[in-house]
């Protein structure tokens, strides 16, 4: 197989990435444009981590491949019952397994939803996982023995640091800027020293490393890197923190040229991110609206057993929706989701909505949504889909009944808290629906952009880099124009059989199933009389 | 391993999935993990790491879709403390089904 490379950028975005290049803060990107090419790369319809990289993974959108947020959750008794999202819920093949049950060896980096780890024929260390269970969540266990190995390794700093994610969610505080761009550029040191290891030791076929900092600088310090929005006369301060970020993209654009150093002249690589990024200068409370206009009800702290206050209070400080399910209809349980579940019914009578009023009920929340503004009478709201307009597919249960678009595409907040429309003090960064694509190689296009790109086409795209058939069940397809004309008439595109059911690899005897296929195609061609 | 799994048994591999888990953690417990072991109190268990035993218990009994509900949540309200006993109370009940 053709040595192939994916690196993950979660969050980059040509917004910020052109500027760098121009600045010459990342030099090595800039010669890698130069000799390979580009495209916009379109998010999923809620463009967020995990259901943005699962699309990338199994090249499905996330109705036919099943998670939609970080958690989901469900309603029990008077509590709503959450969990995470983890790899058992991806409900179609992953890329990785593809690769490996063709004798491909495969080894990734920091991809979220990687755990319990797949078998894979190489290594998976997955993403979004606390060092408290990295090791244990390492396929095969022994990498992790050998990581611990490495000078200066730590799983703290390598690892996803729930407490610190959840006060950053919350905003970081100005003060901790710095402390924040430090943390994450030692955070990249640690998987660069990981994927350079590994590389030189375990060397794979497709090799695939995600750098989630870009994601963190921008959602903090969008308003230092953006130069629309960066002061003519900066404070010493902001110049300061500006150039922390540059030191952080810097940094980055190093590991970039060594990865692909170590990968070789034979390798392709190809480089995308899960969605893109802009500037949020509001928030829709958009449970507070739906409160007002009588879709839901909440409960008081006050009105709950004494025991149960402060649990509750801390609950509710970490953005937990404290309602009266009986007197609620609709209501958005996450943030990320940017979403909202109609409570229907569960039986005749019960709280809720009826089944057979669903639809109606749905279309006037949907005209009610649109009809939200501004005090200067302009919409908020750009667009409403519907569970089966978001998410088409057969898997698509857990999706919420409507997703929800803002005008400037922040996330949805869902505290108990007026005014519905807040303005943010400051600019933050959010996710954008229009991510980066690039890439360069034997065989890729020069110099030049592409047409706009789908998450679901990575996949096609990297199967056929390596050489390998395109299932014929993946929605995305091998972008026209990425590969040299001479290199497709060489190597056309060829489709294969469908994808397998998740979890197969392991229990395959590790067959190449495209050579049987082919076998077998073969021997009803010549039954038929078409091929001798 | 599922159905007729006896109680020693499953109590025997939840101590396993525990220690393992914890390997890593620079806990001293004043003793080795059992059946009166509490999760949040001795083991200083956080929600996530809740999710993880979930998790490894079910990669471990080979079970998917057990109602781990019951076990973390009273009269529809989540619980404080769970311990090994009340987990293998749990899946004593569930694991034969």
């Amino acid at each position: 197989m053709n040595p192939t490379l994916l690196i993950g950028l979660d969050g980059a975005t040509f917004t910020i990435l052109d500027p760098l290049i121009r600045n010459g803060v990342m030099p090595f990107l800039a010669s890698f444009l130069e000799r390979g090419v580009r495209a916009e790369l379109h998010s999923t319809p809620n463009p967020l981590t995990p259901p943005a990289w699962i699309a990338l993974m199994t090249g499905r959108n996330p109705g036919t491949h099943g998670v939609f947020d970080f958690i989901w959750s469900e309603e029990r008794g008077s509590e709503v019952y959450f969990t995470l999202y983890n790899f058992r819920d991806i409900q179609c093949e992953t890329i990785w397994s593809m690769v490996s049950r063709q004798q491909g060896r495969v080894g990734t980096l920091n991809f979220p939803m990687m755990s319990p780890p797949p078998e894979v024929n190489g290594y998976v260390i997955p993403g979004l996982v606390s060092w408290k269970h990295l090791r244990r969540n390492i396929f095969p266990r022994q990498v992790f023995e050998e990581l611990k190995q490495l000078p200066g390794f730590s799983a703290r700093e390598m690892a996803w640091d729930f407490d610190m994610e959840k006060e950053a969610a919350k905003g970081v505080p100005e003060e901790e800027y710095e402390n924040w761009i430090r943390f994450h550029i030692r955070r990249e040191r640690q998987w660069f020293a990981a994927v350079r290891h590994l590389m030189r030791t375990r060397p794979a076929d497709l090799t695939a490393i995600l750098f989630d900092g870009p994601d963190k600088m921008l959602h903090m310090g969008w308003r230092f890197l953006d130069p629309d929005l960066f002061p003519a006369q900066p404070t010493s301060w902001e110049a300061r923190i500006r150039t922390l970020l540059h030191e952080y993209f810097r940094e980055l654009d190093t590991f970039l040229a060594e990865i692909e150093a170590l990968a070789g002249p034979e390798a392709r690589i190809f480089m995308a991110s899960d969605h893109g990024f802009g500037p949020s200068r509001e928030v829709l409370r958009i449970n507070t609206w739906l409160a007002e206009q009588g879709y839901l009800t909440w409960r008081q702290v006050e009105d709950l057993a004494e025991d149960d206050r402060e649990r509750y209070r801390r609950l509710i400080d970490r953005h937990f929706v404290l309602l009266d399910w009986d007197r609620t209809t609709a209501y958005a349980s996450t943030t990320t989701s940017n979403g909202i579940h109609i409570r229907v019914a569960r039986s005749e009578g019960g709280s809720g909505v009826p089944v057979a009023e669903y639809e109606t009920f749905r279309q006037e929340l949907i005209d009610k949504l649109y009809r939200i503004t501004d005090h200067e009478g302009r919409p908020v709201i750009s667009r409403v889909m519907t569970r089966e307009e978001a998410f088409p597919g057969p898997n698509n249960l857990r999706a919420p009944d409507l997703t929800i678009a803002t005008r400037d595409h922040g996330f949805l907040s869902i505290v108990n808290r007026e005014p519905v429309l807040y303005r943010r003090p400051k600019v933050e960064g959010t996710h954008y629906p229009v991510g980066v694509f690039m890439a360069a190689g034997p065989g890729i296009s020069r110099g030049g952009s592409l047409g706009a790109m789908q998450l679901v086409d990575i996949a096609p795209c990297l199967l056929h880099s390596l050489g390998l058939p395109v299932p014929s069940d993946l929605e995305g397809r091998v972008v026209e124009g990425l590969f040299r004309k001479e290199y497709l008439e060489e190597n056309p595109v060829r489709q294969g059989r469908p994808t397998v059911r998740p979890d197969s690899y392991a229990l395959l005897d590790h067959h190449t199933l495209e050579a049987d296929e082919e076998a077998q195609i073969i021997k009803q061609l010549q039954a038929l009389g078409y091929m001798e | 391993m599922a159905a007729g799994t006896t109680r020693e048994k499953i109590l025997e591999n939840l101590v396993q999935i525990l220690e393992d888990m914890t390997a890593d953690w620079d806990m001293e417990l004043d003793d080795p993990i059992g059946e009166a072991t509490r999760l949040m109190a001795d083991l200083e268990f956080e929600s996530i790491d809740v999710v993880q035993f979930i998790v490894a218990i079910e990669e471990r009994f080979q079970r998917r879709g057990m109602p781990f509900e019951e076990l973390l949540m009273e009269d529809g309200r989540y619980v404080d403390e769970i311990t090994v006993r009340d987990t293998v109370d749990f899946l004593d009940r569930h694991l034969g089904q």
